[in-house]
Parts: C-alpha cells; sequence; structure tokens
C-alpha cells in the first residue's frame, strides 16, 4: 500500500522532528517511530492473523497515534471508541464489528471483556516501520455515526479509499505542506476529519498540536496560534463564530493555510476571518464519511473568490478522481442551475454502511457514465452547479444536522427520549442557531411541565454529550403546517435561546 | 467590589446558564468540577459575566483563563480599567 509505505520512509527521514505537541509537550519521529514499533510486536505476538478490526481508545497522546500506524503497517483497521462516550455506546460499536481486541493507552482499561493490549509500558524493540504486504480493500478503519433508529452507523473505510484521498491531495499544487510546519489537530479521532489533521502531516514530517480533553476548544486554538505560531489550520466553521467577537484582537501572519470542512462557511465571517490572516490561503472543503473526508474544495479569497449562495461559500469542484451529480428523486441528473442532491462517485466511496443492507439500498446507486457503471453515494445535502460548473451548497435533505463538525440525526434522540418517558408523549428535536450562528439542540415536548430529568439522565448514558439537547420546552400543543405535519420551524419560536 | 461578592456574582451568572446549582466555585475550580461546563456553555458564561459586571474581556484574558480564580482575576483586573 503506497501510503503506508510513504508513512514509513517519511517517519525514517524526519526522525529529529517533532511530530506532535500535546498539552505542552513535545515528542519526536524518533519516539514515534519506537512507540510504533513496540505497538506492532505486542499486535503481531498477541492478535491472530485473521483478526482484523481492532478497537482503539482515543486518548489524547502519542500512543494512541502510534497505534493507528502500527495497525496500518499490520494490514489492520481502528476500530475508534472515545472514552468520554458513554460505555454503553462503544461497547455497542464493538459487538457491532465483532471486536474482540482493544488497544487502550489508559492506566486501568474499562474493556475488561475484550482482550485488552496496553500500549502504555510496552518493552523496548528495534525500530520496524516495514509495511506488511496486503491488500487494498482491507479496512483501513470503521467510523460510527449517528443514526435513525438508536443504533449508530457504521462507516467502513479501505486502504485503496485512503490512497484515493492521499493521490487527490497530492495532485493539488496550492496544497503542500513541509516538514517546518506546524499543523492544528483539533479533531477527536472518532471524527473522520482527523484523518486528514494527523495523515498529511505525517507523510510530510510535519508536527501536530493537538487540543487537549476539557479545554475551551476556540480559546486553546487561538492560545496555539499566538504562542506556538501555527502554520497550518483545519477547522470546522464554528470555531470561527466562537472567535468571532474578538476577530479585532487576531493577527496571525504564520497562518499559511486555513482548511474548513464538516459545517456551513458563511460568507460574511469568511471575509472577517481573512482579515484575521494576511498570508494564508482558505479552502473550503467539502466530503462525507462516507466519501473517506475530503470529495472536493472551493479556494475562498475574500477579493477575489467569493461565490456563495444565500450567503454559504460555495464547495467548488470534485478533486482528482471524483464525480459529483445532482440528482432529483428519480437519481436522474437535474440541469445547471437547479436544486437537487448531490451524489459523490470514485475511488473515495466507502464499500458501504456496515451491515445495514437497507440503508445501503436507500443510499447507493449504480449508473452508467459513458459504457461504465459507476456507484453514487446520495449525500442528503442539497446542492446546484452553476455555469461555471462550480457546486453551490443549498442545505440538507432530511433531518439532520451538525453539531460542532459532528453530524447528529435529530430522530436518534428523539427516539431515545421517548423510548426513557414515562408520559407517552410527541417530543421532537430541533436545531437552534444561537446568537454567535452555531446550532444548539433543543427537545420540544408535547405535554404539560413534568419533571423530565431523568429522561436526561437517560440520554447521557446512551449519547455521546453533543447529542444532549442543551434547551427543553413544554408546549401543550404542537403547531401543524397546513398538510399535517408538525411545523418545525414554529416550534423553533419556542426556543428564545439568545 | 470585594472577591466573595463577585464570586457570588458569577455563582449566580453560572447557575442562570446551566439551570442547576449542583456545583461549589472556588478559585481552583475548573470546567471538569461542574456538570455541564464546556466549550458552548463556557462562551454563555462568559457573556452572561460580561453583562453582569458591564465589562468586556479581552481574547489574551480567555485564552489562560483555566479556572475560576483566574476568571476573577480577569473580572477584578477590568473593574479596575
Amino acid at each position: 500500500m503506497e501510503f503506508v509505505k510513504r508513512l514509513q520512509e517519511s517517519i525514517e527521514k524526519h526522525v529529529d522532528h517533532n511530530v506532535l505537541c500535546i498539552n505542552g509537550v513535545f515528542y519526536t519521529y524518533q519516539d514515534f517511530a519506537l512507540e510504533i514499533s513496540k505497538i506492532r510486536l505486542a499486535i503481531t505476538t498477541e492478535i491472530e492473523d485473521s483478526e482484523k478490526l481492532i478497537g482503539l481508545v482515543t486518548n489524547d497522546d502519542l500512543l494512541t497515534y502510534a497505534s493507528i500506524i502500527a495497525l496500518w503497517l499490520e494490514g489492520k483497521a481502528y476500530v475508534p471508541v472515545n472514552p468520554e462516550v458513554p460505555f454503553e455506546r462503544n461497547a455497542k460499536v464493538f459487538e457491532l464489528t465483532e471486536t474482540k481486541y482493544v488497544l487502550d493507552s489508559s492506566d486501568n482499561s474499562v474493556y475488561k471483556d475484550y482482550r485488552v493490549i496496553a500500549s502504555k509500558g510496552i518493552v523496548d524493540t528495534e525500530i520496524n516501520l516495514t509495511p506488511k504486504q496486503f491488500s487494498g480493500d482491507q479496512l483501513a478503519y470503521i467510523l460510527f455515526t449517528s443514526g435513525t433508529t438508536g443504533l449508530p452507523k457504521g462507516v467502513p473505510i479501505t486502504f485503496d479509499n485512503v490512497q484515493a484521498l492521499v493521490g487527490a491531495i497530492d495532485v493539488e499544487s496550492t496544497f503542500n505542506l513541509i516538514p517546518s510546519d506546524r499543523c492544528l489537530q483539533m479533531f477527536e479521532l472518532t471524527f473522520d476529519f482527523s484523518v486528514v489533521t494527523y495523515l498529511f502531516p505525517l507523510l510530510s514530517g510535519s508536527c501536530m498540536y493537538t487540543i487537549p480533553k476539557g479545554a475551551i476548544k476556540y480559546f486553546y486554538i487561538f492560545k496555539l496560534i499566538n504562542e506556538e505560531k501555527l502554520t497550518v489550520l483545519t477547522m470546522v466553521p464554528s470555531i470561527i463564530n466562537y472567535l468571532r467577537p474578538y476577530f479585532g484582537e487576531i493577527n496571525a501572519p504564520d497562518v499559511r493555510y486555513c482548511s474548513f470542512g464538516g459545517g456551513a462557511l458563511h460568507s460574511d465571517i469568511a471575509k472577517e476571518w481573512s482579515d484575521c490572516l494576511p498570508n494564508c490561503k482558505i479552502f473550503n472543503y467539502y466530503g462525507p464519511t462516507e466519501f473517506t473526508v475530503y470529495s472536493g474544495f472551493y479556494p475562498y479569497h475574500k477579493n477575489t473568490d467569493t461565490k456563495s449562495h444565500n450567503g454559504i461559500i460555495a464547495i467548488g469542484t470534485p478533486q482528482q478522481d471524483t464525480l459529483y451529480l445532482v440528482v432529483d428523486e428519480n437519481n436522474e441528473e437535474v440541469v445547471i442551475g437547479e436544486t437537487g442532491e448531490l451524489c459523490l462517485g470514485g475511488p473515495q466511496i466507502t464499500p458501504g454502511y456496515w451491515k445495514n443492507e437497507e440503508r445501503n439500498a436507500q443510499s447507493f446507486f449504480m449508473k452508467n457514465e459513458n459504457g461504465k457503471s459507476v456507484r453514487y453515494y446520495k449525500t442528503g445535502d442539497l446542492c446546484l452547479k452553476d455555469e461555471e460548473g462550480d457546486f453551490l451548497y443549498v442545505g440538507r435533505a432530511d433531518f439532520q444536522v451538525k453539531i460542532r463538525g459532528y453530524r447528529v440525526e435529530l430522530a436518534e434522540i428523539e427516539f431515545h427520549a421517548k423510548f426513557k418517558s414515562e408520559q407517552k408523549v410527541n417530543m421532537v428535536a430541533l436545531d437552534i442557531t444561537n446568537a454567535l450562528g452555531n446550532a444548539e439542540l433543543g427537545l420540544a415536548i408535547e405535554s404539560e411541565e413534568f419533571d423530565s430529568e431523568y429522561i436526561f439522565d437517560y440520554m447521557k448514558i446512551k449519547m455521546p454529550s453533543y447529542m444532549i439537547p442543551m434547551h427543553v420546552r413544554f408546549i401543550k400543543e404542537f403547531p401543524h403546517s397546513i398538510n399535517g405535519k408538525i411545523d418545525r420551524k414554529e416550534l423553533r419560536k419556542h426556543f428564545n435561546i439568545n | 467590589m470585594s472577591r466573595e461578592e463577585i464570586l457570588s456574582k458569577v455563582k449566580t451568572a453560572f447557575v442562570s446558564v446551566l439551570e442547576h446549582e449542583n456545583f461549589q466555585l472556588s478559585d481552583e475550580t475548573t470546567a471538569n468540577d461542574v456538570d455541564g461546563w464546556e466549550s458552548i456553555t463556557h462562551m454563555m458564561i462568559i457573556t452572561e459575566v460580561e453583562k453582569t459586571f458591564n465589562i468586556k474581556f479581552k481574547l489574551m484574558d480567555l485564552m489562560n483563563m483555566n479556572n475560576v480564580g483566574d476568571l476573577i482575576n480577569s473580572i477584578e483586573s477590568e473593574l479596575q480599567a
């Protein structure tokens, strides 16, 4: 696998460089190479060759990153679980993937029912970063996103998928990391955006700077920009929404690249943010987890490239080998300028949701393109293509929302809330925009007021914290639209949170 | 205004944002000690505190604010400014 081989070469070539800065402590590529080799030896001695999906507890430490590379050198996939997410949900992920082994750098692992490989304190060994030979259709990772039925939805990504992503970014001449780059890695490793924020720095011998768990992210990021002079930022737009009241105090001439993804980037804030970064190229990336992080981007420039639709910056054009297709409800391509659902085809497409045939039948379809059959993924995002071939984001086609970059199915929240509630009443989860322009979750309950605390306690053991509604309102009767559907727009007005 | 008075008003701001009172605030209290105090609510608390004391924090102060003691120090220095 070419990109794994290149990881080896990069790590070996940059031994005297720093690879990671975690909570103020720097680690070199030499330290990294040694930890990878130690964990790799533990993997080869303790795990049988046939076992391909290995659990990984995503602590914010060198060992966790080393574990990913060690697994890849052995042609195995990581199944990441966030230690801050309820155990029950993580156990569900391992159950769905039939994961038996878990790599865990914690002092005391909570995964007693699994075969835990403690990555801390493994004895020293020779450095060995030569990748094993394996086939590209093997899985590199599986990530789980929110699902409508209360069960998280697994997205498997193969080594070939990742190779195609690396190839597409490589040919992009406007984005080139160098060993002296200092890159922000703000993402939790269960979030697919993290793949680009660790993989590209590692392939270039650059240094990554993580955000300690528990830190107030947007202020910590500013601290890193200010004190560590970061040169490459990759962020979700909500971060700059939080920093916006303080833009006047930010001037970061060292930043060369700033990539956005995982949510709509608004033109007014992009312009103001751009003023804070005088020497920076800004990229507005688009891509779902199902298509291996990125599928394309729009190169934003505050003066020359500001294309937008309803105030949202364009998502531009597909990257190398990727096809974009905007379709109607019959999966037929719509004409230029007309809104439809964006579908993606090409080598970065996931083999399909993990053991979920029903969902796969809905989300993927085949289409004949110039005599070749192409498989497309339906993103659920509404887009239109303009005369110049740029794609513009219009909105979501379903009840999925983004909370701090995480995809959340509102139906999953409703499912858990209704399941636990003793009062069998209607409940609707809503996304509400706060004064800073970020989405917060609200739960509307169609009832006289009652004590709902136990429902929230239950949701907290079932779902990660970003999925727990922060606002609750009791409404005696839900408003309905003319065709009898619950009027979510009207319901939102009950949440005057600003 | 004494530190105790400031702390008491800060507590009121926390309660109004977090919608519960199951916490104690001292100089050493951090976000890890208080249920619901995280990225989003932090910004709401900051805004509430700014309104209460009629002050505006600087990003430099917010960046180094690691516990309630730091918050009170910043309020004190803003009130004197």
